[in-house]
């Protein structure tokens, strides 16, 4: 026997969380694209499609204020934000390649400045993920030791059934208070069977070969080879689970404005430029390594961590089909 | 209209006469590379390719999936191509007309291009699979308005016969009418909520070829022109920028509006705009060089009622 929750006991849970104040964010389309946010009804929610961008945004959103100025005369008043104001929320619908990104950002963001704006909402939020019963041939999940039914990430976990409805099971503190303050919601049991899960037929990644080789192959002609034709966008990284980097600029005039923090991208020309007019990264293949290597190396040389989920969410999207997962087959594939 | 196949069986001739082409003015030294498609890991997929061996020009293909516009890597916005020498490039009509248009801004000269022109019925919309069947639903809507199945002035073409192409209904017409009948504060709403999408990753500008400027404005911080953060301001600004110094330039190869991870249909603006420059200057994009672009010139007979 599985415990189960209904479809529509579900939708109540959503609805009345909703009711009760808090911040309900799924997948829902928004102007013709499926994306993560925050819900006014239950009946919004979309669970078919992977959102074009990642779950990242509920904690680390595209675009946020960190505090204003205001100047008058001589006084100069800032204002921080509060980010005691952000909202509990709850992310249902989470995909395991995008739950599962949660937990590796947690490491960057409280590793030597502890980030109050992403922890802050971390701590408000409760995940509940979604097995992954869709697949396309840039899904590469099970290439990184993940799979459509992992719950790392997750606070509660649901399966969807055959007949409807889902199997849950708790994976967290978190999960288990959603549970139990919601417990006439989640009474039912039931026989009926998981529905077919996506089954990502694709190499595996050895990460430690993978790594091994990126550790001696800074200079490498491969670079040249998979990113002379990256034209420097930065579609790859805002799609991405787990990328994270971001600028911080002040916008507005000499009287007031505010600082704002938004999502940066390695792929960017102006990433590494310095005030100088000097770019260590001169060329766009030096970029894309570096997409590379802060994914399979040095996030792995710091937090011990992959930064890739294989979502395949860069691979659908490159405007030039560069594809990380054939460059990492090349690099397995590859002698020295 | 029912889904209905399009005949693609010129594009294999078409792909192993690049081939032949490619490995002859590679091998005879006539050109030093050239830019053409190859196929990628997923199935049908196809990614631009630059190769300088003759012994790679066997990798070159033509197929629905070859979408992209290759000119945007003969632009100075793309220094990685070593410009040892005459560049081979194979190209669609709609990416010719880029290359044109690249010419008649001073930007490229044919005689350092080796043109290779294709004949094309059509190439897959973004929203589909790479290996997707092309029919007259999976086509990609620029498709649906071309004029420029069979591209000339080029330096070789392969010799195929071109079924006729497809009668299909574009969307973009009937959609800029739709827009042009709403009230200024209902399609004011529909941008907005459009905009506020756009993360400001760029994919439009770097894909489009006369986005060519070495240092965009829109990058500027010193002073900030256009607020770089992805909100409705700056967003909303970004895109009319790009609109306006695409007007009278823009080719219509849409690659802005493929490449947008969000779906903003950004061709919509420079169809609107391609609309206006043939209303107002009688000026359409197309094979000739014209060096002299409908808003860099100045007639007498050029409408001033905008002057009030």
């Amino acid at each position: 026997m599985k415990k189960y929750i209904s479809q529509q006991n579900l939708n109540t849970l959503l609805d009345n969380l909703i009711a009760e104040g808090r911040r309900v964010v799924a997948p829902r389309m928004s102007a013709g694209i499926p994306l993560y946010e925050p819900l006014t009804s239950s009946t919004e929610m979309v669970t078919g499609l992977l959102p074009r961008r990642s779950a990242k945004e509920a904690f680390f959103p595209v675009c946020e204020e960190l505090m204003s100025y205001e100047k008058e005369g001589q006084q100069v008043k800032l204002t921080d934000v509060d980010p005691a104001r952000f909202p509990e929320t709850v992310l249902v619908g989470v995909r395991p390649c995008d739950a599962v990104a949660i937990p590796v950002l947690d490491a960057v963001f409280s590793w030597d400045y502890k980030d109050e704006f992403f922890l802050e909402r971390r701590r408000k939020t409760t995940i509940i993920g979604l097995a992954c019963t869709t697949a396309d041939d840039a899904c590469f999940c099970t290439a990184v030791g993940l799979s459509p039914t992992e719950t790392r990430g997750s606070d509660l976990f649901l399966t969807p059934l055959v007949g409807g409805g889902y199997a849950f099971e708790s994976c967290s503190a978190k999960g288990e208070q959603l549970i139990t303050n919601h417990k006439e919601l989640f009474t039912g049991q039931t026989k009926a069977k998981t529905l077919p899960l996506a089954a990502p037929q694709t190499e595996k990644i050895d990460v430690k070969k993978v790594k091994g080789w990126l550790d001696e192959h800074f200079e490498d002609p491969l670079w040249d080879g998979v990113a002379v034709r990256c034209v420097g966008c930065g579609a790859c990284a805002f799609v991405c689970p787990a990328c994270h980097c971001f600028d911080i600029v002040d916008e507005g005039t000499e009287k007031a404005g505010k600082r704002r923090k938004s999502w940066d991208a390695c792929g960017f020309w102006k990433f590494t430029h310095h005030a100088s007019g000097h770019n260590p990264r001169d060329l766009q293949p030096k970029r894309y390594r570096n997409r590379i290597m802060h994914k399979f190396k040095y996030y792995n040389d710091k937090f011990g961590q992959t930064l890739c989920t294989g979502c395949g969410r860069c691979v659908r999207i490159c405007p030039v089909g560069i594809d990380i997962k054939a460059i990492i087959d090349t690099i397995m594939n590859s002698e020295c | 209209m029912n889904n209905q196949p399009i005949d693609t069986s010129i594009y294999s001739t078409i792909s192993e006469a690049i081939q032949t082409e490619a490995a002859r003015v590679l091998s005879a030294g006539e050109v030093t590379a050239i830019v053409g498609y190859a196929a990628g890991r997923r199935k049908g997929s196809a990614q631009p390719i630059i190769i300088t061996d003759h012994d790679d020009a066997k990798k070159l293909i033509f197929t629905p999936a070859c979408v992209n516009n290759l000119a945007v890597y003969l632009t100075k916005a793309k220094k990685e191509i070593p410009k040892t020498g005459k560049v081979g490039i194979v190209a669609k009509g709609c990416d010719l007309k880029a290359l044109v248009g690249l010419m008649g801004e001073s930007q490229l000269k044919h005689e350092d291009l080796y043109l290779i022109g294709i004949p094309c019925v059509g190439v897959l919309a973004s929203t589909v699979q790479p290996a997707t069947e092309l029919t007259t639903e999976t086509i990609a809507s620029k498709c649906c308005e071309c004029d420029a199945h069979l591209p000339t002035g080029c330096d070789f073409v392969p010799d195929v016969a071109l079924p006729p192409p497809p009668q299909l209904e574009g969307k973009y017409p009937a959609e800029i009418a739709r827009l042009e009948a709403l009230a200024p504060a209902e399609r004011w709403a529909y941008w907005k909520e459009q905009f506020a999408k756009c993360i400001k990753c760029y994919a439009c500008r770097q894909v489009c070829p006369f986005c060519f400027c070495e240092q965009c404005l829109c990058d500027r911080n010193r002073p900030q022109m256009v607020e770089t953060t992805p909100r409705p301001a700056g967003n909303t600004a970004w895109h009319i920028v790009r609109a306006m110094h695409l007007a009278g330039r823009c080719a219509g190869c849409a690659e802005c509006e493929r490449v947008c991870p969000m779906d903003i249909p950004l061709n919509l603006l420079n169809r609107k705009m391609a609309k206006e420059l043939k209303e107002l200057f009688d000026y359409e994009a197309g094979f000739e060089v014209n060096d002299r672009g409908p808003l860099t010139t100045y007639t007498e007979k050029d409408d001033q009622s905008f002057i009030k």
